[in-house]
């Protein structure tokens, strides 16, 4: 099923002689049941279209279509709570908040909705478990190691049970070992039939998670690939 | 999403101290230096406000402050008497006069002659004695305050004998009257002999304190003394705010003190203004993470608001302490600052200033918090 939608998407930032085209129209898609990696050289506006696709950002131009919505549609409230209950967020520096323990930051998505907070810390330290985080859940962030920080990030952009997962270079501030467990541990919980992840990655030790590989150059997604992992899932 | 506020504010212990201890200072330095002024200031009103049992005071038109009344004629004591619903009336007198001791120190006191008969006007408590020892010969009763600044050291008691300008005076009795604003030290004493202290004739009440009969309404009383004697007739509340606005008027006080509190209001808007957007601005990544992840610009600012509000408490509460702990210390008998408090109202002033501070403040942050694009979360 596609899960994600974006049709010759265009953006550009700055005015006058500092502008920047961003995106020259970008197209892709995505489907539910799989990873779909984006990929392509610094500056070619990786970054830029899934911010665009997680409804963070707004295009100058184009479509964008996820789970058969429009945000750009929304209004600007609607938008804030679209993002809160469909997207989910990994980036490169964790971005975990600092004075809160790794049960806390796993928690923020369900505490933003509403949710109790026993409840939420609860469904947080179960989720911290089930990615290899038994002991951590007290720790502040400071406290664990990159891969260990990378991991409650990813307990905090599942934990709502988001339909689309957005990742922005989740390895890239780690070593080998840990990037690659980190990848296996996205490949394991993030992917399941109704939602869809996008990875942005220029990593090329770990394309091989991937079930679709799209390739962005200046601005524009160049060509789509289906990989071997896709493929050993439709015969296997 | 309170509970993350806190955390985050709790989380960064230096930046919680600075903002904390600079609401503190401002506090403190507004408080402290506001209640001293009033209480400063106040000490020229509180010869009226000791007097208690007096409904109407009545003075010569031309005097501007209880402290420096202008003389009346004996006769107006009559003329008061006279009017419509005055129960009573009796003369005070007030001056300024030298006290010697036979060690040889001398200090300036307030003298209030009361009438001889009535003993009307003397309020304050008394430490030792009564008021009706001022009928014996040369008989003066001094404040505690006074008696240890003559006699330091000694225990309080009666029986000093003291020069005044050449005539002889007995302590018979020791108050705890509050001291003056230009003389501190007050000194009660019959109305004929606080004449024969200070040099000239007759014809020099300083004051007429009227006692109402019962039930006779106080402003037409006013009115009516005013009326038919030409004098002026203000209620004890009236002749202090006079006395008040008398001191604020005519000397350095009002403009020094002001200097200083608006100061610490400055450097508490200085100091917890920058900390606080500082700390802000440090925390971005962090609201911007909160603002990806779907939380509300209204959240964000309640956010803020909280994390304002609790430093400004926390700062506030730590100053306030200070201050009230500095007037418990020095409101002693014995000290030079007796009687000086902190009214509620430079507390309450105060907390309105410490809360605007705090509000300018997280105004000048959170705007940079809601301009901020969620977006930057995605850049290192
Ligand atoms: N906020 C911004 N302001 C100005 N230029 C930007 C901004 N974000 C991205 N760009 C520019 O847009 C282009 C694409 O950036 P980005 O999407 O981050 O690329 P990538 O993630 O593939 O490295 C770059 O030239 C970058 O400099
Ligand atoms: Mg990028």
């Amino acid at each position: 099923m596609t899960a994600v939608i974006a049709k010759g998407v265009v953006k550009s930032f700055g005015v006058g002689d500092t502008r920047t085209l961003a995106l020259r129209g970008a197209d892709l898609e995505a489907r539910a049941g799989e990873m779909t990696f984006l990929v392509g050289p610094s500056g070619c506006g990786k970054t830029t279209l899934i911010s665009i696709l997680a409804a963070m950002l707004s295009p100058d131009d184009g479509e964008v279509s996820v789970f058969g919505e429009s945000p750009f549609r929304l209004r600007r409230s609607q938008l804030t709570r679209f993002r809160m209950r469909t997207v989910g967020f990994v980036f490169q520096q964790f971005n975990l908040l600092p004075a809160l323990d790794a049960a806390e930051n796993a928690a923020v998505p369900l505490i933003v909705q509403g949710v109790s907070t026993g409840k939420a810390l609860k469904k947080a330290s179960d989720l911290l478990d089930r990615l290899g985080l038994s002991g951590s859940a007290y720790k502040l962030p400071g406290q664990l190691s990159g891969g260990q920080q990378q991991r409650v990030a990813i307990a905090r952009a599942l934990i709502h049970e988001p339909r689309l997962v957005v990742c922005d270079e989740p390895t890239a501030s780690l070593d080998a070992a840990s990037g690659r467990a980190v990848m296996e541990l996205l490949r394991d919980v993030a992917v399941s039939p109704e939602r869809a992840a996008i990875v942005v990655t220029h990593d090329d030790r770990v394309y091989s998670f991937a079930d679709r590989i799209a390739t962005m150059a200046d601005g524009r997604v160049v060509a789509t690939t289906t990989t071997i992992a896709s493929r050993d899932k439709e015969t296997g | 999403m309170i509970s993350i506020a806190l955390k985050m504010l709790f989380g960064d212990p230096v930046k919680l101290a600075g903002l904390v201890l600079g609401i503190a200072f401002s506090t403190l330095l507004m408080t402290q230096q506001g209640g001293f002024f009033i209480s400063l200031i106040s000490r020229a009103s509180n010869i009226v406000g000791e007097a208690k049992g007096v409904d109407v005071w009545v003075i010569d038109p031309q005097t501007e402050t209880a402290e420096g009344p202008k003389p009346m004629r004996d006769v107006e004591l009559f003329r008061v008497r006279g009017v419509d619903g005055v129960a009573d009336a009796s003369p005070l007198v007030q001056s300024t006069a030298t006290l010697r001791t036979a060690e040889r120190r001398s200090i300036a006191a307030t003298f209030l002659g009361v009438d001889d008969a009535r003993l009307l006007g003397i309020n304050p408590q008394f430490v030792i004695g009564t008021p009706e020892d001022l009928r014996r010969p040369d008989a003066i009763a001094i404040d505690r305050l006074g008696f240890s600044k003559l006699w330091p050291g000694e225990p309080l008691g009666p029986g000093k004998v003291i020069e005044v300008n050449d005539r002889r005076a007995v302590v018979v009795a020791i108050t705890d009257a509050l001291p003056g604003f230009s003389a501190p030290v007050i000194v009660y004493t019959r109305i004929s002999q606080a004449l024969a202290y200070t040099p000239g004739g007759r014809n020099r009440l300083s004051y007429i304190l009227v006692r109402l009969a019962p039930g006779a309404d106080a402003g037409a009383a006013v009115a009516r003394i005013s009326e038919q004697t030409g004098l002026k007739a203000l209620t004890s509340a009236q002749l202090q705010r006079m006395t008040i606005g008398y001191v604020l008027a005519n000397t350095g006080i009002a403009p020094s003190f002001g200097v200083v509190i608006a100061l610490g209001a400055i450097v508490g808007i200085l100091v917890s203004g920058l900390t606080f957007t500082l700390f802000v601005s440090d925390n971005l990544k962090q609201f911007a993470v909160l603002k990806a992840v779907g939380v509300s610009n209204l959240r964000l600012l309640g956010m803020v608001a909280t994390q304002a509000l609790v430093v400004a408490f926390i700062g506030y509460a730590i100053g306030l302490f200070i201050a009230t702990s500095f007037f418990d210390g020095v409101n002693k008998p014995l000290s030079d600052l007796k009687g000086f408090w902190l009214p509620w109202q430079v507390a309450a002033l105060s907390a309105g200033a410490v809360l605007a501070i705090v509000l300018i403040a997280s105004l000048v942050s959170i705007r940079r918090v809601l301009s901020l694009d969620p977006a930057t979360v995605f850049r290192g």
